[in-house]
């Protein structure tokens, strides 16, 4: 614990001292323009009306309501992974990837302390995004208090599961902007962000399956649009295979920290 | 640009920096004027450097002959400029092609961004009175075409926002003042960068576009070399906006906030994955002045719709102007930009 919550201080001193707008101010345009386009072409396009299918397969009519909320969560997964899954490379594009890995500190408590410290920004920057829903209309609302702290814990999991894994991808790639950038765009589409899953071929409804986002995406679903309530099976989905990809992770990070030194020499 | 300059090899005058600036003819002339103004720590550089000078500097420094016509000047400067674009656009093509992971963000990613707009766009689109209000959206396929065309376009645009990220690693690296040292043309330099990128980035997807329309089979052209006016609608425009972004990069030391924030705000206001209908007034006039919204109104006007030449000149003849604009903005730029940096020593900061 002492290593996450030192690690948890690190960011916050180095990020108060130099914070990155250029990650908020991205990733929140991404938020405002998705749901900018979903209020623009609801109006002028769909002439203030959705399709019955699309009632049918999200379980709700209010589309606006449906991007906003997947525009949200979709900043919250992205903004995590940059924090968290980023926090390994960027050791070794400064240098002190090799101090880290002969340092008494075990990855898992250090990663978490990176993911302490991620959702706690990122919990203000969803916050702007969701003002601007409110701006555009939008009126979030969960089924219940539990509920919705259940559905954030199993998105924060997911986001942490995937983030380790990505760690390991990216010191051994040596390269970030290709493997983040293709998470995401994937993500986009097979977890049902700004449109129902079931829009999709089955086969990329089961490779969706693959991903903890997806499993954690029905569970906000349930409890923010539509108000289904808390998929229990689901969110026993998302922590399951959320935790697969934490122990994947954790296990090959000896491995891809050798690759990633190896490399360097 | 080194294998170019010790390509050309040759002899200089020697005698210092004045030597250096007043004896180059034709293309060193052109860099001798930016060195002229610089008076800092480079222009002093130079000075010291002229008796030994090798590579690059040697070629330029000695090729100068007194007396030349002009039209062996203009003749020079464009070689010069054509060795310089050669060799950055090489590099830039070593640079992007390194890895075959770059099929990723030439292919993977404007197909995947596709994908999601089709499926968001979708419930929108399968409404009643859907017909009077857009009907280009009543069927899947043209509506499917509409925002292919919209991100081959934005793909095109988008690569010279990648590419000036990737000029912005020169600043990392702490290439990028080895590279003003240089006596390359600099808007040759930032052109360059544009089009190697823009060339490799964009030809994989155009290829899949063209296989998309044919399978989808929404394609109506006036005449066959309304393709060429296509390319040429996306090339030049694209390249002049690259140049500009580019040119920008001198100024800033955080590329990546360029990078995000010409990236959403781009396909927003261009008409990428809306018709430009479907935007209020303030955002429409802010999104004409994109040279990529003149660009889509060609692409889809000509490949879409079946207009000729004479039906799009008026936005033909606007991104011709608007290309010219960029370019001479960029050049702009690129000189008090420089005259900046040998002020605050900027460029080695990052």
């Amino acid at each position: 614990m002492t290593v996450a919550w030192a690690t948890l201080r690190r960011s916050w001193l180095v990020t108060r001292r130099a914070y990155p707008w250029s990650y908020f101010v991205g990733t929140l345009l991404v938020g405002a323009f998705t749901m900018g386009l979903a209020y623009l072409g609801l109006r002028a396009i769909g002439g203030d009306q959705v399709s019955a299918e699309f009632a049918g397969k999200a379980g709700t009519a209010d589309y606006l309501g449906y991007v906003a909320v997947g525009a949200a969560a979709y900043m919250f997964v992205v903004h995590g992974i940059l924090w968290t899954g980023k926090a390994m490379i960027q050791e070794q594009r400064e240098g002190t990837l090799g101090a880290l890995v002969v340092a008494p500190a075990r990855r898992l408590p250090y990663l978490l302390g990176f993911a302490m410290f991620a959702f706690t920004a990122v919990a203000v920057e969803v916050a702007v995004l969701l003002g601007f829903a409110m701006l555009l209309g939008v009126r979030p609302a969960a089924t219940g208090v539990l509920d919705a702290v259940l559905a954030l814990a199993g998105l924060t999991l997911a986001v942490f599961g995937m983030s380790v894994v990505l760690s390991d991808v990216m010191i051994v790639a040596g390269e970030a902007h290709i493997t983040q950038n293709t998470v995401f765009s994937a993500i986009a589409i097979l977890s049902g962000f700004t449109f129902p899953r079931d829009y999709l071929p089955e086969a990329f409804r089961w490779l969706g399956e693959l991903v903890p986002v997806t499993p954690a995406m029905d569970v906000i679903r349930g409890v923010f649009t539509g108000g289904a309530g808390l998929p229990l099976d689901r969110l026993g989905v998302t922590v399951l295979v959320s935790l697969a990809y934490t122990a994947a992770g954790l296990l090959a990070m000896p491995w891809a920290e050798r690759r990633a030194m190896e490399r360097s020499y | 640009m080194e294998e170019s300059g010790v390509e050309e090899g040759g002899v200089h005058d020697g005698g210092g920096e004045g030597a250096v600036i007043g004896g180059g003819k034709g293309a060193g002339e052109a860099v001798a004027r930016d060195r002229k103004g610089a008076g800092g720590a480079v222009a002093r550089g130079w000075k010291g450097g002229t008796e030994d000078m090798v590579g690059p500097m040697a070629g330029y420094a000695g090729r100068g002959v007194k007396g030349d016509a002009a039209g062996r000047t203009v003749r020079d400067a464009v070689r010069h400029a054509a060795k310089v674009f050669r060799a950055e656009a090489l590099k830039q093509h070593r640079q992007i092609f390194g890895s075959k992971l770059v099929v990723f963000s030439m292919l993977v990613w404007p197909l995947l961004t596709l994908i999601q707009t089709y499926y968001t766009l979708h419930p929108l689109a399968a409404t009643p009175g859907i017909a009077t209000r857009w009907p280009l959206a009543a069927d899947p396929e043209p509506l499917l075409a509409f925002l292919a065309t919209g991100t081959l376009g934005f793909t095109f645009f988008f690569s010279l926002v990648q590419s000036a990220w990737h000029f912005s690693m020169e600043r990392q690296n702490g290439t990028l003042e080895l590279l003003f040292l240089a006596p390359a043309s600099r808007l040759a330099v930032v052109v360059a960068n544009g089009f190697g990128a823009l060339v490799q980035n964009a030809w994989l997807f155009a290829c899949f576009s063209a296989a998309m329309f044919t399978m989808l089979d929404v394609v109506n052209v006036a005449h066959p070399g309304m393709y060429a006016v296509v390319f040429l609608a996306m090339l030049v425009p694209a390249v002049a906006w690259g140049a500009f972004l580019n040119s920008l990069l001198i100024f800033s030391r955080d590329a990546a906030f360029l990078y995000t924030l010409l990236d959403d705000p781009m396909w927003f206001a261009s008409g990428v994955r809306l018709p430009t209908f479907a935007l209020p007034g303030w955002l429409r006039a802010a999104g004409s002045v994109l040279p990529l919204t003149g660009s889509l109104v060609v692409v889809r006007g000509a490949l879409l719709d079946g207009q000729g030449i004479a039906d799009l000149a008026l936005p033909l003849v606007w991104l011709a102007g608007l290309s010219a604009l960029l370019l001479v903005a960029a050049a702009g730029m690129l000189k008090v930009g420089e005259a900046r940096a040998q002020r605050t020593g900027q460029l080695r900061l990052f």
